[in-house]
């Protein structure tokens, strides 16, 4: 049985999914009370971001005249905002769709998603921390969260917690001494499943800097990289970079990037250029977050799975 | 040693974790946007039956666990455990009913499959793409649904139950596939 005819049979059922229209008014009602102004960018684009593990959904633009080119969905919509930024528009956020092609479908992935996107000039990564918690908290209405029989703690501050500290605390070695390669197992093995099992909400921050991504290194420990990513209920909610704005420094992470989507097989496209040129022409200090908006639901409506809170959840859609 | 990438390990191979081999049970490949894309394995050992995860890189090798295959008949449960026999050397073979869950529901007396042994140890068995079994116990009335393909569960004779088009009637026999337990056609 579809969804949509389950909730025929049982209409008690609605709630569950009346609470992402929730989330999402009290997501606009936030932003817009701190002064941000609301953007709207194209889903669809002639170059993706450059993702080393991920597939892309590619299409084809076709015109009357016989133009074709090439056209992909987004894995993510932080390019335009980058260039926005660039442009001076000054707070921004979106809430879009995002792409992701080849992935598990899983409790926690569908192929297609809601992300909510915000950056904020003249701040950090920490400055970020501090949006998230106060938006979270408003989001959920009280400072406990209930879900699935558990209650989390919300109360601010969250904890934060280095990577330094996070790999000496759970996995008992200095972060120094793992080597790239092993990184994400350590990561996996022994510090996540630690994480994911606390009852407070958590910042894990300060990547190895060779997990930087859009990232700017930290100024007084360059082998670091100011980045974050919060996990609450087990959940990882959202990653947050102070943006790297050194447009040498990206082009070189995105042709190393490149050249490893291109040994992994994955579809090849081109950088970016028009993002490197934005950078060039000086975007200014920003801080920016990714959040998962299908996940936050799920916590808010106490939901077990991303499915359970759409109405059309590509598993049924497709099948799968 | 053979091994494998991690990124091609699928549900049902036995590899090597931790020095001893265990059984793929489910396998979870993710890649997080801004990071490594990664294979989350459940295992389960073939020695304890003892459930454990382990998430690898998937560009990183696992090694495979060395395991043979001799064709052996079903004879019967006895507790916990499958004893199976060679019909011609009449050597048996005892598994634990823990390490083929899965497949008990398939096991027909003199069922001809293939029996895992690794280093002396039965530990697992291969079963035919399909069995033929028969239908034991199976709802008259079951109320049409027009949009999906009309199906309902029944039982069939070794007690497990599947899923078969609504014209099936007790006593018929059907054809299941043993991997995906899906029903693939009517035996006359």
């Amino acid at each position: 049985m579809k969804t949509w005819q389950r909730i025929k049979k049982d209409p008690k059922l609605l709630k569950t999914y009346f609470v992402r229209e929730k989330v999402i008014q009290t997501i606009r009602k936030f932003f817009k009370k701190e002064g941000f102004h609301e953007v709207f960018t194209p889903i669809m684009v002639p170059v993706p971001s450059i993702e080393p593990n991920l597939e892309v959904f590619e299409t084809e633009l076709r015109t009357s005249k016989g133009v074709r080119k090439r056209a992909f969905l987004i894995s993510s919509p932080e390019y335009a905002h980058k260039k926005l930024l660039s442009a001076g528009v000054g707070n921004l956020f979106e809430i879009t769709r995002s792409f992701r092609n080849e992935e598990e479908v899983s409790r926690l992935h569908s192929p297609e998603f809601s992300v909510l996107e915000w950056y904020r000039v003249n701040a950090d990564y920490m400055d970020i921390m501090q949006d998230f918690e106060d938006l979270f908290l408003k989001i959920v209405g009280k400072e406990k969260l209930r879900y699935q029989g558990e209650v989390y703690d919300l109360k601010k501050p969250w904890p934060r917690i280095t990577f330094k500290e996070a790999f000496k605390k759970y996995a008992h070695k200095a972060i120094e001494d793992i080597k790239d390669e092993d990184f994400y197992k350590t990561l996996f093995n022994e510090v996540e499943p630690e994480i994911l099992k606390t009852k407070r909400p958590i910042f894990l921050y300060d990547y190895p800097i060779s997990q930087a991504s859009l990232a700017r290194p930290k100024k007084q420990d360059p082998g670091f990289a100011e980045r974050f990513e919060v996990f609450v209920a087990g959940v990882e909610l959202g990653n947050c970079f102070s943006e790297l704005t050194d447009w040498k420094l990206q082009h070189e992470r995105f042709r190393k990037d490149l050249a490893l989507r291109k040994s992994q097989g994955k579809t090849d496209f081109p950088i970016d250029e028009d993002f490197i040129e934005a950078l060039k022409e000086g975007m200014p200090a920003s801080s920016g977050i990714a959040v998962g908006i299908d996940r936050l639901v799920m916590l808010a409506a106490d939901a077990p799975t991303v499915s359970d809170t759409i109405f059309f959840p590509d598993n049924e859609l497709f099948d799968l | 040693m053979i091994s494998v990438n991690a990124g091609n390990i699928t549900k049902g191979m036995y590899l090597i974790f931790k020095d001893k081999p265990h059984l793929v049970t489910k396998t979870e490949f993710m890649s997080p946007g801004k990071g490594s894309a990664v294979m989350r394995v459940k295992y389960k050992s073939v020695e304890t039956g003892a459930a454990i995860e382990f998430t690898y890189k998937t560009n990183e090798q696992v090694e495979v666990a060395d395991v043979e295959k001799r064709e052996m008949e079903f004879l019967y449960r006895s507790g916990d455990e499958i004893v199976f026999m060679n019909s011609k050397t009449y050597d048996q073979a005892n598994i634990p009913m823990s390490l083929i869950e899965d497949q008990v529901g398939f096991l027909i007396p003199n069922l001809k499959c293939w029996v895992l042994w690794y280093k002396d140890a039965a530990i697992g068995v291969s079963l035919p793409p399909n069995v033929t079994l028969k239908v034991i116990e199976s709802p008259n009335e079951v109320a049409g649904n027009r949009i999906n393909a009309p199906k309902k569960l029944v039982k069939v004779e070794t007690g497990m139950e599947v899923m078969v088009p609504i014209f099936i009637k007790t006593g018929e026999k059907v054809l299941i596939d043993t991997t995906t337990k899906e029903y693939l056609g009517r035996v006359k």
